[in-house]
């Protein structure tokens, strides 16, 4: 189960950017950018929730 | 040891906190990589980036700037921080401890927590401009040093509250929620910069073939350079670059990391914060000043630096939750940091009710944007507080023993107030301040010479002290 769910929560990252860098060359709209981006961004904390939740390399602590 | 107690240093992430790292607890480069990667994109790099461009900063300024000054911060864990902690393997506190005893490890606690306190601020404001974009109520502009709108003070209240409560019931659950949420953040932040570099190309027509166009649109139309807005100081190649060298001060120059660099097996590990500096301090902090620098290319009289609209516009609802995301997972360890820096104080008050404190305070001072919309300044502010600090662990360590005198000084003496090392710290602030003050010497320029003030200072004054007062121990 876990690499399926590495594999989804890869492509779920790839689907969050990609679409900008095709606005970015001008052929998206960037409400369908925005949309997008938000099924990514379900679809990345479902799948990675799972295989990452574990609070060890996450106590942020920054100035800037 | 009681729950409590284990559960305030699990809690801490700092076993060993009074005994040097064993071999078997040490960690491969790569953990260092990932902890930095993600810990320096917090919610106050969407307000950095907008600011540099309010400051008038030039396209060649900014990212020679940000190479430079990233380049020497990694260079400062690498030669001056991660060489002392893989020799000593101790936590920061506990080194300050040997060499300036408890009392004045207890005072440097309080102006850590105070510092700590503001800057969480910081993050529930930055936090709260994201709600404003729902709720629609009016936010604080660039200049406006108090809250200005009941709206804005109930968004704040109820972030800080938020935040301030789950840090005091343990903050592990946001801990592990900020490792989820990451590497995603981090993509969100790179998607600000190429959304906004898209709506640009868009706005201005401009015909991009090679990287050379890119470069041009951004000289002439996103980092413009020329006079700042008003109220804000003019921002040189050189103000970047002491700016991102300075900005973690506290951490690589003030030898704060000397407790995460314990664990590494090699010094050049520190090589690792690399991945935080260019990811957080050059991507994101671009990518943020391309957002606020389209909004003032879409209308030249609004100048508000709010992260929330600026994300908003750019990637929608994901934008809002990568604000509110960003704020959150920072504003909560740093609160939590600072009620454990604030119960040093007062060891038997509960740790519960003093981070609630801490909190509250955070929250206050959140309402007021003075700090966020003047975050340049503060950021320059907070590492030079600790920094003297820094140089009195360096010198300790490499120089104290050449020049005849003892190492570790308090603990040798029983001395729970090393009077050389707290004069080197007050008198480099007291020289500091004087230079800002009257020398006409801008904030982020004085660290570097009161590295060198705080230094000797540790030196001379040693002389004079620990002649007075030689070590049972030495003798």
């Amino acid at each position: 189960m876990r690499p399926i769910l590495q594999i989804i929560s890869l492509l779920a990252l790839i689907a969050l950017t990609l679409p900008s860098i095709i606005f970015l060359t001008g052929r998206l709209e960037l409400n369908m950018v925005k949309w997008i981006m938000l099924l990514a961004t379900v679809v990345w904390f479902v799948a990675a929730t799972p295989w990452m939740w574990k609070d060890n390399g996450a106590d942020r602590q920054d100035a800037g | 040891m009681d729950t409590e107690q284990q559960s305030q240093q699990t809690q801490a992430g700092s076993e060993f906190e009074r005994e040097p790292v064993p071999k078997s607890a040490l960690l491969g480069f790569k953990s260092f990589i990932g902890m930095y990667a993600g810990e320096h994109c917090a919610g106050t790099e969407l307000m950095l980036g907008p600011l540099f461009v309010a400051s008038g900063v030039s396209a060649f300024d900014l990212v020679m700037g940000l190479v430079v000054g990233n380049a020497l911060a990694v260079l400062s864990w690498m030669f001056l921080c991660a060489p002392i902690a893989t020799r000593t393997r101790l936590t920061l506190y506990y080194l300050l401890e040997k060499i300036c005893g408890r009392k004045l490890v207890t005072l440097y606690n309080l102006a850590n927590g105070v510092m700590f306190c503001f800057l969480a601020g910081a993050m529930v404001t930055v936090s709260a401009t994201a709600v404003g974009v729902w709720f629609n109520f009016k936010m604080p502009g660039l200049n406006d040093l108090y809250p200005n709108s009941i709206g804005w003070v109930v968004a704040v209240a109820v972030i800080g509250g938020l935040i301030a409560i789950v840090a005091a019931y343990g903050y592990q659950t946001i801990a592990k929620f900020a490792n989820v949420a990451s590497p995603w953040m981090v993509l969100v932040f790179l998607v600000f910069g190429f959304v906004g570099l898209g709506q640009f190309i868009e706005a201005t027509g401009t015909e991009i073939s090679s990287l050379g166009d890119v470069w041009g649109l951004a000289k002439t139309q996103i980092w413009k350079g020329g006079a700042p807005l008003a109220g804000q100081v003019k921002f040189t190649f050189w103000h970047i670059t002491f700016f991102a060298w300075f900005c973690n001060m506290a951490m690589h120059i003030g030898m704060s990391d000397l407790s995460v660099f314990r664990f590494a097996r090699k010094s050049w590990y520190a090589v690792a914060s690399s991945a935080g500096m260019y990811v957080g301090h050059f991507m994101a902090w671009i990518s943020a000043s391309i957002l606020y620098a389209y909004q003032l290319h879409q209308d030249s009289s609004n100048i508000d630096v709010l992260p929330g609209p600026l994300a908003f516009r750019a990637a929608g609802l994901v934008g809002l939750l990568c604000v509110i995301i960003a704020g959150w997972t920072t504003a909560n360890p740093t609160i939590y940091r600072a009620g454990l820096a604030f119960q040093a104080l007062a060891p038997k008050s509960s740790r519960f009710k003093v981070t609630l404190i801490t909190g509250a305070i955070a929250t206050v001072a959140g309402m007021f944007p003075a700090i966020a919309m003047k975050l340049l300044g503060f950021v320059a502010l907070y590492g030079l507080i600790l920094m003297p600090m820094g140089a009195v662990i360096f010198v300790d360590f490499w120089l104290l023993r050449k020049f005849g005198l003892q190492s570790y000084y308090a603990e040798l003496s029983g001395k729970t107030f090393n009077w050389a090392a707290g004069l080197a710290w007050f008198v480099t602030l007291a020289t500091a301040w004087v230079l800002v003050r009257f020398a006409g010497v801008q904030i982020f320029f004085v660290s570097l010479p009161g590295w060198f003030v705080a230094a000797l200072l540790y030196i001379v004054l040693s002389k004079f002290y620990q002649k007075k007062l030689r070590p049972v121990v030495a003798e």
